[in-house]
């Protein structure tokens, strides 16, 4: 007997079944074809077959361990952020292609070709019942709060000149000469 | 050694008489207790979460407002004020709001600075609508900006202030301080904002003028939403709701996590619109030509020449920003005329570098001793 634990031996007892028992369930349904021609390559393989190897590495680790206690679960909880951070470098290299990012700008011009005239017609509509009901329209209180924006910052203005003026006849008393006027 | 059926190893592996080494020890019932434990007070926050939902209580430091401008705020906040020069703490406009930098007692870069004994102000730039769509990058530089430094010192007495600008409001006060000579800026920090923009990461490819047309995209929408801007952040990290929820669950059992997601959750999913005319000129100034680093940006009519910044300078990049990639942060030292600058990697990303257990580890005390030593 060699020395693995049982553990082990349970989990590679139960890999050993499910790859046997899925070579079996890929003859049967493959009985009858014709077998000249190879299985086609699996695309999706790329994606799902490093993960897949992965969790059974990790649950070979898991069940390794005797006797089982709730590290369990934190190798567990470590598999997953494996696989999410795994994820995550994957879909980084897919976004920071030049492909994607075209792809990205033709997709939001589309959006964008689509919502120009509807949220253009939305908006004279909403306009037009508006004035019906003798109501400011939405353009209309934004102008306002425009307006008044500009007299806060006109007031800022007068404000800042008022106090460089201050400063300037500050300045001139203490130097004991007459001050010249702000420009 | 012969084929085994998988019957007999399970029914050894149950029996637990194989090697004996998988007697169920006292050791192991007593983790087992304790996970159980844990669960039980997952299900009970769990519970709670779902069925009364509180909101945190941010910003918990106490301040006053000391000047306001259409939507923009200067603060003040209450500290024993033992550093002569007051610092103003300029953050991203848009994207989010401020109050991550006080998220809550014992986790805030406010309370920590001010605990220090810094006279902090920051400045909220606001949340926006369609009224400020005309609100741009020269208003924010050389009006608002030379404003809040102003007032910041009227307020402190100081002769002198040190600007700390995080993120997008690093580029913006930098822009400001090496346009204006006249404001005497003693020390300048730059928290993870991007400078050199070629080198900006997935931004700046998304945002590459050959993929992204600004024009068309500010014309057709006006203001650009929250709902769009928190879509192109959580599309530079897709995975990132997916790790913070398991997270979530795996912490739930404590209560201190609870409250600390909470809040940190509440601030992470209230995005804050741009307004239009910013937008566009920010990506096509800063991330398409990259105005700022080739001393080509012109503010309110005076030009931006980043070595015309002279005081000494701290620039904090993290090593897992996404945002601002460290190479992108670090060109500012590389840039100004500066004979007193350093700068410092740091473990995290572009909101664990400022807020959280790492920052108030790794970052928060490197800056408030280097701004302690200039500061007097």
């Amino acid at each position: 007997m060699s020395e693995t634990s049982p553990s082990q031996q349970l989990f590679e007892m139960w890999k050993r079944q499910l790859e046997e028992g899925a070579k079996s369930w890929a003859q049967l349904m493959t009985k009858g074809a014709a077998p000249a021609a190879p299985p086609p390559p699996d695309p999706a393989g790329f994606w799902w077959k490093p993960m897949f190897e992965q969790g059974l590495a990790q649950w070979a680790r898991i069940f390794a361990q005797t006797p089982v206690t709730p590290e369990l679960m934190t190798q567990w909880k470590q598999f997953l952020d494996q696989s999410i951070e795994a994820w995550s470098k994957a879909l980084s290299q897919a976004m920071s292609t030049e492909a994607f990012a075209q792809t990205m700008g033709k997709t939001l011009d589309q959006w964008l070709t689509s919502q120009g005239p509807g949220k253009r017609m939305a908006e004279q509509s909403v306009e037009t019942a508006l004035q019906a009901f003798n109501l400011p329209s939405r353009t209309q209180v934004t102008a306002v709060a425009k307006q008044i924006a500009e007299l806060e910052d006109r007031l800022d203005r007068l404000d800042d000149g008022l106090a460089a003026l201050a400063r300037r006849l500050e300045e001139a008393s203490r130097q004991g000469t007459p001050g010249s006027p702000a420009r | 050694m012969a084929q085994e059926r998988f019957a007999d190893v399970v029914e050894r592996f149950t029996r637990g008489d194989l090697n004996g080494d998988l007697r169920f020890s006292c050791e192991a019932a007593k983790q087992w207790q304790e996970e159980f434990d844990k669960n039980v007070k997952r299900v009970r926050n769990l519970t709670e979460m779902v069925l009364n939902p509180t909101s945190p209580k941010v910003g918990q430091t106490p301040r006053e407002e000391v000047y306001k401008r259409n939507k923009s705020r200067l603060y003040r906040y209450a500290s024993g004020r033992t550093h002569r020069t007051p610092l103003l703490f300029v953050p991203n406009l848009g994207i989010s709001r401020p109050y991550i930098f006080d998220l809550l007692p014992g986790g805030s870069f406010i309370e920590y600075m001010t605990r220090q004994g810094f006279d902090f102000f920051l400045l909220d730039w606001g949340v926006f609508g369609p009224e400020d769509n005309d609100l741009g990058v020269e208003e924010c530089v050389s009006r608002i900006l030379p404003r809040m430094a102003r007032r910041v010192l009227e307020v402190s007495g100081g002769s002198d202030l040190s600007i700390l600008g995080y993120c997008m409001g690093a580029p913006l006060s930098a822009a400001f301080v090496a346009s204006h000579p006249e404001c005497p800026v003693k020390n300048f920090i730059n928290m993870a904002g991007p400078i050199d923009f070629a080198k900006a990461g997935l931004f700046a490819l998304w945002l590459d003028k050959r993929f992204f047309n600004v024009d068309r995209f500010v014309d057709t929408l006006g203001t650009v939403p929250a709902d769009l801007v928190k879509a192109g952040f959580k599309l530079i990290k897709p995975t990132m709701d997916l790790s913070t929820n398991l997270n979530l669950w795996w912490n739930l059992w404590n209560e201190k996590y609870v409250e600390g997601f909470n809040a940190l959750n509440k601030w992470a999913n209230e995005y804050v619109a741009f307004p239009g005319e910013f937008f566009r000129q920010w990506v096509r100034d800063f991330y398409q030509d990259n105005k700022l680093c080739r001393d080509k940006l012109v503010v309110g009519g005076r030009p931006v020449r980043l070595g015309n910044i002279s005081c000494p300078i701290f620039v904090v990049g993290a090593k897992e920003d996404y945002i601002a990639p460290p190479e992108c942060v670090r060109a500012l030292g590389d840039l100004v005329r500066s004979s007193d600058k350093e700068y410092v990697e740091l473990p995290g990303g572009h909101i664990s570098l400022i807020a959280g257990r790492g920052a108030a580890l790794h970052c928060w005390p490197k800056v408030a001793a280097w701004l302690a030593a200039r500061s007097s």
